[in-house]
């Protein structure tokens, strides 16, 4: 049952850095657009995440509640020491939420929209970055435990662990990954003068993508940051990272000859190779701090809890995937389809 | 304000928030499918109308309540690392579950509210029944969470450690039944009064009656019926926590010493300091009876306890006089609506209908003071008689500052969505029918 928890574990983090990634990035690509632009991106985004964008931010909820319930000690460690980017993490997400369904749902369609408009777009910005923050905190080594410094002060206990250039570079790359993953998707829901912008939109977060992929794991190479240095050591996490970049290719050329199906399953490949080296090559040993390495598995919860955890997934994502990808079907595939054989 | 105490005051505050979201989120769906039945057997237009307005208060509610509830998922660990790292494994179950309805539920309103016109029309009706269904469950479920810090179970605490840990005799708690009940009952009166009471007082306004006197039929019927009924449940909490906590009891009773034949309480000013009630109404033998059946049986005081494990008495005292005293007063409420089916003449006045306006905030507030006796009555432990609440807070200082920025959030955010709610309601009336 151990490998079904881990298997939904890994699965509500892929989706979320997907799917929810890719909303986040729809109020990036917005901000960074001119006027027009942005009213026809609100439009599309509307058109085609309305439906899912609420259960695209579920799966956070089942990561975190998978976590404390099967691996409450390494949970401990995030929520006690991660505090403040978590805080605000859950700000973001606020807003987010809330900016999103006023902006459609206000009866009145007024001044007050700029408002939603701009409060949308910002936490947009603003969540992805301290979400990539608050990983690249738990891998960046920085992180002291309470029990080892009990007289520590408390800028070097709670700010100073995330506040490095390491995890601002991972929370700025995951950003551009979300707006590179939403503008891949957005291509294949829009046509003609606005297929341009979107594919125009898809390269330049490319090119940044790369390029601050390059530089966070240059700077965390010169700061000797361990987890970084174990991925290179580690052969199928460099192939993974390569074939990733390799990917750029078949990926513009689906782009280009409009195979929209194909160019999302690429992107989608694309992270979730970045995902599995990030993850895989330290596996399990996911957090580490100044004085070591905390893996998953220590403290893990009783076989019992582990058992009913496993149940509760596998019935849970009985009911849940079925409707999930009914959903996706009824109101996005069939765009999708439609605008193929166009 | 210490830490301690900050971390209660936001986890109140979160709390007190969330509820009144997570209820309207529960209930408005039934009312929506109820009014879009309606509009698929007669046709009438005011039902589509009404269906569709009531779908946007779903919507936005339930978008609210979701980011709240999110929140909180994270707040249980941000506020009470220590708590959620032993009782994390042993309650996840029904957090899990909870997950996964709220999730059907988040679906199925997608499939719902994108699918006017797209998705064969009792297939659409459907979903939103599904919606409804899933939020409650979804109630159900993390209430079992709640009800597990009343009645831990399915573990054995040995030494300062939990082991022997059995999540499903947990999650099936002793206390989950009454509280459960109880919870999804007042969900019904408070926001079913809610709604009725908005819809009331557009009536009394004399503004798009036919619209509104629609809507307030279909919520009342909902509200009255759940307030004829939550006394049952309510004796039903009042024996199990006789039973299970007796330090509760006495705190929301205010009984300070153990006697035989105990009085029933009405009102009064606690002092703390000289253990006194004054000022209240005294009915004899009744608090016995209502506790246990039984006329003459003990009930404990506060003194039979350490002074340590003590609730804040006057808080308790006081939230649960007030919960009681409007529980009651809907209750009449909701039998003077059915009176009102037979009286047609009352319907007539506007009193009646400014009667029922009165009333939109009262379920609410009801439920929020059954909340704090249960949390607060609950103090200081976190997991009754396991843990502590202060050995589950957070070593991180400063919570206040914490505290302050989630007042501030939520205060705009509700300002924000009662201004939404107005504006819809305007364009509503200002529209045909």
């Amino acid at each position: 049952m151990l490998y079904v928890v881990l298997f939904f574990t890994l699965f509500s983090f892929f989706l979320y850095v997907l799917l929810g990634g890719a909303d986040f990035g729809a109020g990036i690509l917005e901000l960074f657009s001119s006027k027009d632009h942005q009213d026809s991106i609100k439009k599309r985004v509307y058109s085609v995440m309305g439906p899912v964008w609420e259960a695209n931010h579920i799966w956070i909820i089942i990561l975190i509640v998978i976590l404390w319930i099967a691996f409450p000690g390494f949970y401990n460690i995030i929520i006690i020491y991660l505090h403040i980017p978590l805080t605000l993490i859950l700000l973001g997400i606020t807003l987010r939420g809330v900016a999103f369904v006023f902006r459609h749902y206000d009866a009145v369609k007024d001044k007050s929209q700029l408002l939603y408009d701009r409060m949308f777009e910002f936490s947009c910005l603003v969540t992805p970055i301290f979400l990539g923050m608050t990983y690249g905190a738990l891998i960046s080594g920085k992180i002291i435990l309470l029990e080892n410094h009990p007289n520590a002060d408390f800028a070097s206990v709670y700010i100073k662990p995330w506040l490095q250039p390491f995890p601002i570079l991972t929370g700025f790359f995951f950003s551009a990954l979300c707006v590179f993953l939403s503008a891949t998707f957005l291509i294949g829901e829009a046509k003609e003068y606005e297929r341009r912008m979107y594919i125009r939109k898809a390269g330049i977060a490319t090119w940044v993508v790369v390029i601050l992929g390059f530089i966070t794991l240059a700077v965390a190479y010169f700061e000797e940051n361990k987890f970084v240095l174990d991925v290179l050591k580690n052969y199928y996490a460099v192939g993974a990272v390569v074939l990733s970049a390799l990917l750029i290719v078949p990926l513009w050329k689906s782009i280009r000859k409009g195979k929209i199906v194909w160019c999302r399953f690429l992107a989608g490949l694309q992270v979730l190779l970045i995902l599995t080296a990030a993850v895989g090559a330290h596996f399990p040993n996911l957090i580490i701090t100044e004085s070591g390495q905390i893996s998953l598995l220590d403290n893990m919860a009783p076989e019992s809890t582990i058992t009913i955890l496993g149940i509760s997934l596998i019935i849970g994502g009985l009911i849940i995937l079925p409707g999930l990808f009914h959903l996706l079907k009824s109101f996005k595939m069939i765009k999708i389809l439609e605008n193929e054989e166009n | 304000m210490d830490n301690l105490d900050a971390a209660r005051m936001q986890m109140a505050f979160t709390l007190i928030f969330h509820i009144v979201f997570a209820c309207i989120g529960m209930v408005m769906p039934f009312f929506m499918v109820i009014s879009h039945y309606k509009w698929l057997k007669t046709r009438k237009p005011v039902f589509l109308k009404l269906t569709k307005s009531w779908q946007k208060g779903v919507a936005i509610f339930f978008v609210t309540g979701a980011v709240s509830g999110t929140a909180l998922s994270f707040e249980l660990g941000l506020l009470w690392p220590e708590f959620m790292k032993h009782a994390g494994p042993i309650i996840g179950m029904p957090f899990s579950l909870e997950g996964a309805a709220f999730f059907v539920e988040a679906l199925a309103l997608g499939f719902y509210l994108y699918g006017w016109n797209k998705l064969p029309e009792k297939f659409h009706w459907l979903t939103g029944i599904i919606v409804g269904f899933s939020g409650v469950a979804s109630g159900i479920l993390v209430v079992s969470a709640n009800s597990w810090m009343n009645a831990p179970s399915g573990f054995d605490y040995i030494n300062g450690e939990f082991l022997n840990i059995d999540p499903l005799k947990a999650f099936l708690n002793p206390a989950w039944f009454t509280q459960a009940l109880h919870m999804t009952l007042a969900a019904f009166v408070a926001t079913s009064f809610a709604v009725a009471g908005i819809h009331a007082w557009q009536i009394y306004k004399n503004r798009n009656r036919e619209l509104h006197l629609e809507a307030f039929k279909i919520a009342i019927v909902f509200g009255a019926v759940a307030a004829l009924l939550q006394p049952l449940s309510g004796d039903l909490s009042a024996k199990d926590i006789a039973k299970r906590q007796p330090v509760k009891l006495a705190a929301l009773e205010a009984h300070y010493e153990t006697e035989k034949g105990a009085p029933l309480y009405i009102g009064g000013i606690v002092d703390e300091e000289n253990q006194t009630v004054s000022y209240k109404i005294e009915i004899p033998k009744a608090l016995s009876f209502l506790s246990f059946g039984d006329f003459n049986a003990e009930v404990k005081g506060l003194n039979d306890f350490p002074k340590e494990d003590h609730p804040p008495v006057a808080i308790t005292h006081y939230a649960f006089q007030i919960m009681v005293g409007l529980g009651t007063l809907l209750m009449f409420s909701g039998l003077l609506y059915f009176i009102s089916l037979k009286k047609k003449k009352w319907q007539s006045s506007k009193k009646y209908w400014l009667y029922f306006a009165c009333l939109a905030p009262v379920g609410f507030l009801a439920l929020e003071a059954g909340w704090i006796v249960t949390e607060v009555g609950r103090q200081p432990w976190i997991i009754h008689n396991v843990m502590r609440t202060k050995d589950a807070v957070t070593p991180m200082p400063g919570m206040i500052y914490s505290f302050y920025l989630y007042v501030i959030l939520y205060a705009i955010l509700s300002v924000a969505v009662t201004w939404l709610m107005i504006r819809q309601i305007k364009v509503l009336n200002n529209s045909e029918n």
